[in-house]
């Protein structure tokens, strides 16, 4: 039966994907995606709605059971939801941060033994704020999942939303069905068919003699390799302020959300990559592209070395032939809601800046790649079984390090145009954190400030 | 992406949590979710070490005597989700109409007296003041001047002449302390 129908379909099924993997590679769109994603919020917007209704049918029915103060602390929560979108649960008067507050105006301290004071008053605002890190703080939410408003369809954004009326079960098991049993098999094979393009396609252009000819064909075949990788996740991507698109050699720094973030750039504008010889799937990809393109590929111990790193990047900046390196400088996959602390080292090397910020709308599928707890596989698989990747890239005016400034300063000055750009919020601490223990001298700038705290106020 | 569902906590529990500590069902589930992301090898208790993961209580000057008050009730060095609360309702402010006998002043005071009291005997040593000036100035006041500093405030505060400070005196010494608004964390319902 399947066999006769493969039989009778397959040139048009065939065609029709040809059609559709052809538009991808040039990058233009007949407006089936924008449909798509369109026709998803609604989907979404309609799920908001009954779950919201279903529960206050529940509240209706526990209601009557209990007491009248029940009924009363649940008013309570609703408003408060409303008010704060459920999104913290304190707030907060004093953060400590891996670095010294602004410095307390100079007092002439003369520290004689009798000036200073200690009452056990003072310890009270370390113990609270310490409490206070405990049921909320900074930095470990960063690296897991962003919390969503609303349910989005998926299972594993979960809260046993898919029964709570036949008809989000419905739509959910018809989603189910699309997603697994239709959209998967297909974005596999788009994936499938941008690696093995990019594997044949950088073989040929490896080949050719002209060094310009070689060099066009092989951001054509660059940006066609990532088209096709990028439009297997069903990726829906608005690039915003075309003009400050990077030119010429330099470098293009930008938040990480996940390794996505590498094809969903690539797609318009053509880089040079740098990263860690990785095996496997990404292993076949990078080497491919290594034979076409200058891309940088370090070997696990190589990256460490700064100073090897530092004369790579700077060779490979003066020869203004070479298209722009894409840097990641937080260094780690953060959850799309924030940027962390810049590692200063691309920042040193000198040259032109193209700062691009990037948000992703996580309603469709979380791009966030937590890598402690998923395998490069497994996420993959998460995202070609999401609904779609829609965000959103801002590409900003490019930025020069001030004479005088360091290489720090330029950092955080780049950093932050990112973060008002992007919507996220401006951290200053280091996105390391996922795995290392925070710095014994953080604590210590703590110390000297209790210390200078107790100084000033004695005299 | 996380996937909770098998860790939701029975209606049950809520209650006898909010019975507990003057929580409402909505902080209970909120807070829950927070000691959920912190253990993160998902065995329903938490460790030290998952506490210490925190970076802004790591760097806290006294954070090793915040995190042993969570674990001053636990015999296994493992604190779980009700004992978890219990500490965190210590923080819950005064004024609030729900009251609960964890959140008054005395209970407070008495929170803050564990910090300083670490062999946990009742009062607090000439010793213990010593090491708690220790962990908050490191080394950025010299040793002599913490001893006098020390030595000074025991002086002050000790009312009944032994050398070292009971409850009652330091409950004396904080008299004229707002200690509600000094520990008391604002939660937002």
């Amino acid at each position: 039966m399947i066999a006769v129908l493969l039989d009778i379909f397959w040139i048009p099924i065939g065609g029709f994907l040809s059609f559709l993997i052809f538009i991808s590679a040039i990058n233009k769109s007949i407006g089936v995606r924008k449909a798509y994603v369109n026709l998803l919020l609604r989907i979404f917007e309609y799920g908001r709605v009954s779950i919201e209704t279903a529960s206050k049918e529940n509240q209706h029915i526990q209601n009557p059971k209990t007491d009248d103060k029940q009924g009363v602390q649940l008013v309570d929560d609703a408003d408060s939801k409303e008010g704060t979108n459920g999104a913290t649960l304190i707030t907060r008067d004093a953060v400590l941060l891996p670095q010294p507050q602004e410095p307390a105006p100079e007092k002439p301290v003369s520290s004689t033994k009798d000036e200073i004071n200690f009452d056990f008053e003072k310890c009270l605002d370390y113990v609270k704020s310490g409490v206070e890190a405990i049921i909320e703080d900074d930095v470990t939410s960063r690296f897991e999942a962003e919390e969503l408003k609303s349910w989005n369809m998926l299972t594993r954004t979960n809260r046993h939303y898919e029964f709570i009326s036949w008809k989000i079960t419905s739509i959910w098991v018809f989603g189910f069905f699309i997603r697994y049993v239709i959209l998967m098999p297909l974005r596999v094979l788009v994936c499938f068919v941008g690696v093995l393009f990019a594997v044949l396609s950088s073989s040929i252009v490896a080949c050719l003699p002209f060094r310009f000819v070689r060099l066009s064909l092989a951001s054509l075949s660059f940006k066609i390799t990532f088209r096709l990788i990028s439009s297997s996740m069903s990726s829906f991507i608005k690039f915003h302020n075309k003009q400050y698109k990077p030119t010429v050699s330099g470098f293009c720094v930008a938040n990480h959300t996940s390794p996505l973030d590498v094809a969903i750039l690539s797609t318009d504008c053509t880089y040079s990559l740098i990263g860690q010889r990785h095996g496997g799937f990404l292993g076949v990809l990078q080497r491919a592209l290594a034979r076409a393109s200058p891309h940088i590929w370090f070997e696990r111990g190589e990256a460490k070395d700064r100073h090897l790193v530092a004369e790579r990047l700077k060779q490979h900046v003066s020869d203004p032939n070479n298209p722009p390196i894409l840097i990641f400088p937080e260094g780690t996959c953060i959850n799309n809601t924030s940027v962390m602390q810049f590692k200063k080292g691309s920042f040193e090397v000198g040259g032109v800046i193209y700062p691009v910020a990037i948000k992703y709308d996580p309603r469709f599928g979380d791009a966030f790649w937590n890598s402690a707890k998923y395998s490069m596989m497994q996420y993959l698989y998460m995202m070609m079984t999401s609904w779609a990747i829609v965000c959103d890239v801002w590409y900003l005016p490019p930025m020069y390090r001030q004479e005088g400034e360091s290489a720090i300063d330029f950092a955080n000055r780049v950093k932050s145009v990112i973060a008002k750009q992007g919507g996220l919020i401006d951290l200053v601490w280091d996105g390391q954190l996922k795995r290392m223990k925070p710095k014994k001298e953080w604590r210590e700038i703590q110390q000297v400030e209790f210390a200078n705290r107790l100084k000033s106020d004695s005299t | 992406m996380g996937n909770k569902s098998s860790l939701f906590l029975r209606n049950e529990e809520i209650a006898q949590i909010q019975e507990e500590t003057g929580f409402t069902p909505n902080q209970i589930e909120r807070l829950y979710s927070r000691f959920t992301s912190l253990d993160r090898n998902d065995c329903g208790t938490l460790s030290r070490e998952d506490l210490m993961r925190i970076p802004e209580l790591a760097i806290n000057p006294l954070c090793e005597r915040i995190v042993h008050s969570f674990f001053a009730e636990s015999n296994d060095d493992r604190v779980n989700f009700r004992q978890f609360m219990n500490v965190l309702a210590h923080f819950r402010p005064l004024r609030d109409n729900k009251q609960s006998k964890l959140n008054s002043r005395e209970e407070k005071l008495k929170f803050a007296f564990k910090m300083y009291d670490l062999d946990d005997d009742g009062v607090i040593s000439r010793d213990e003041l010593l090491s708690i000036l220790h962990m908050m100035v490191g080394a950025n006041i010299s040793q002599d001047q913490l001893v006098s500093i020390a030595e000074r405030t025991i002086l002050e505060a000790d009312l009944c002449c032994q050398g070292k400070i009971s409850f009652e005196d330091f409950c004396k010494a904080l008299d004229r302390t707002d200690v509600d608004q000094k520990m008391s964390i604002r939660f937002l319902n």
